[in-house]
């Protein structure tokens, strides 16, 4: 039950809904990639994925990027996100793909939406597919219990405070995104245990959306939820290749089978 | 022979003491002490804290500064002690065996963060301990105003500091 004082969740009833393809046979999902330079296994193995799945269309749904600190970290054609840009071009050519914003990488722009190739995606995004309508999001506007973090998610939203934070020189932005970074030689990522989403929250969403399966990432807890009877919250997995044992599942949707959780490289 | 009990004296509030369970979380407990007996958590912070889920700490001083910890060990999530409120538990990333120094104690029932399966996303959070006194001091915890330092979310503004961590 959120607290009296929590901000209003975005309209449930105002996720978009996206046409697709009639002809579209599979779809893929995967999120929580975190992808960062210091972490080139798990790059290599997105990039195999993206260049090998014969899906109609692969949904990146947030936290793509471990932090964006900027647009303008594009401006340099040999960083770290330029190339992932410039791979992911190459492959829109010839693969629908979808990029949706998550709590790490809400700072992505125009200019990563055009470089990248990507369809942007709203949060929450609504599709129908072989007679069953699905509600995609990252996840963490439902988190209701995190108050601070949703009071800061939508302040973080506003053309004002992001204005702002941009206005900051970009060398200032990178010490403060590597002031998150765990210095553990081990590895790179944070050890952080994440709230659950909000069960009746969920509800809300996909009744709103009149949806039956949520489909979303964020808290690195891979399972199937019934919310209720015939509604469903599935979550997907993070990506760590450098993990042991080494974490890469795609959530794959076709008309034939329905929803499969797909280990990388298994899934090719 | 009785589990080991740590107080963690809390800048401006008092102590919280805390039992290990050494039978069922021998290397969570051992790896604790270790922390705890050469002074890693003296004049650390509680770092995240989010009202009606969990408070975390062990791992920060004040400022942010992260400080370096000793090899990651074993996820003793299996030995069926359930993360509910008062209990302490290990915090680690993604991987199921990567928890160091960082800790938290669960301040509501949080049964999504229990041991399901030996797999990645079934493991949990291994619980080890629980607060035996000094409830109303995590009870003070959970409820201090928080916000976003840098790139961290849910931050006490005012530093809630862990002046010394002793073994009783």
């Amino acid at each position: 039950m959120p607290p009296p004082d929590a901000p209003a969740l975005p309209a449930a009833a105002a996720a978009q809904v996206l046409p697709l393809p009639a002809d579209w046979q599979c779809l893929e999902f995967i999120s929580d990639l975190h992808l960062q330079a210091d972490a080139p296994h798990t790059a290599q193995a997105w990039l195999d994925y993206l260049t090998q799945t014969r899906a109609d269309a692969v949904f990146m749904l947030g936290d793509l990027f471990e932090v964006w600190i900027g647009d303008d970290v594009l401006d340099d054609p040999q960083s770290f996100e330029a190339q992932c840009c410039a791979r992911m071009h190459a492959i829109a050519a010839h693969r629908a793909l979808f990029f949706m914003q998550g709590n790490r990488d809400f700072l992505t722009g125009a200019k990563f939406a055009e470089r990248s190739g990507c369809t942007w995606l709203p949060d929450p995004t609504c599709f129908e597919f072989a007679g069953q309508r699905y509600l995609l999001s990252h996840g963490d506007a439902l988190c209701l219990d995190d108050t601070d973090y949703q009071r800061f998610r939508a302040l973080a939203r506003t053309a004002a405070w992001q204005q702002a934070f941009l206005q900051q020189p970009l060398e200032t932005r990178r010490a403060q995104a590597r002031g998150m970074r765990e210095q553990s030689s081990s590895h790179q990522r944070t050890a952080l245990v994440y709230a659950e989403l909000d069960s009746q929250a969920s509800l809300d969403w996909l009744q709103a959306a009149r949806a039956t399966t949520l489909i979303h990432g964020h808290t690195h807890r891979p399972a199937d939820h019934e919310l209720a009877p015939g509604m469903r919250r599935i979550v997907l997995s993070d990506w760590d290749l450098d993990a042991t044992p080494p974490r890469a599942e795609v959530l794959r949707l076709t008309r034939a089978q329905g929803l499969q959780r797909l280990r990388w490289p298994d899934a090719a | 022979m009785s589990n080991p009990q740590v107080e963690l004296h809390i800048a401006g509030q008092g102590v919280i003491t805390i039992e290990l369970d050494a039978e069922k979380a021998p290397k969570s407990t051992e790896n604790f002490l270790a922390y705890v007996n050469n002074g890693h958590y003296n004049n650390t912070i509680f770092h995240r804290v989010i009202p009606g889920f969990m408070i975390q700490g062990g791992g920060f001083e004040p400022g942010m500064k992260q400080k370096d910890t000793l090899a990651p060990i074993e996820n003793e999530a299996k030995n069926g002690l359930k993360n509910t409120k008062y209990t302490l538990a290990m915090a680690r990333t993604s991987d199921p065996h990567s928890a160091s120094s960082q800790f938290f104690i669960n301040v509501a029932d949080n049964g999504f963060l229990n041991h399901t399966a030996p797999s990645a996303q079934g493991w949990g959070y291994a619980v080890f301990g629980k607060v035996v006194k000094g409830e109303e001091i995590v009870d003070a915890i959970k409820g201090v105003k928080t916000g976003r330092k840098g790139f961290h979310d849910d931050v006490p503004v005012a530093d809630v500091v862990i002046e010394k961590a002793v073994a009783l």
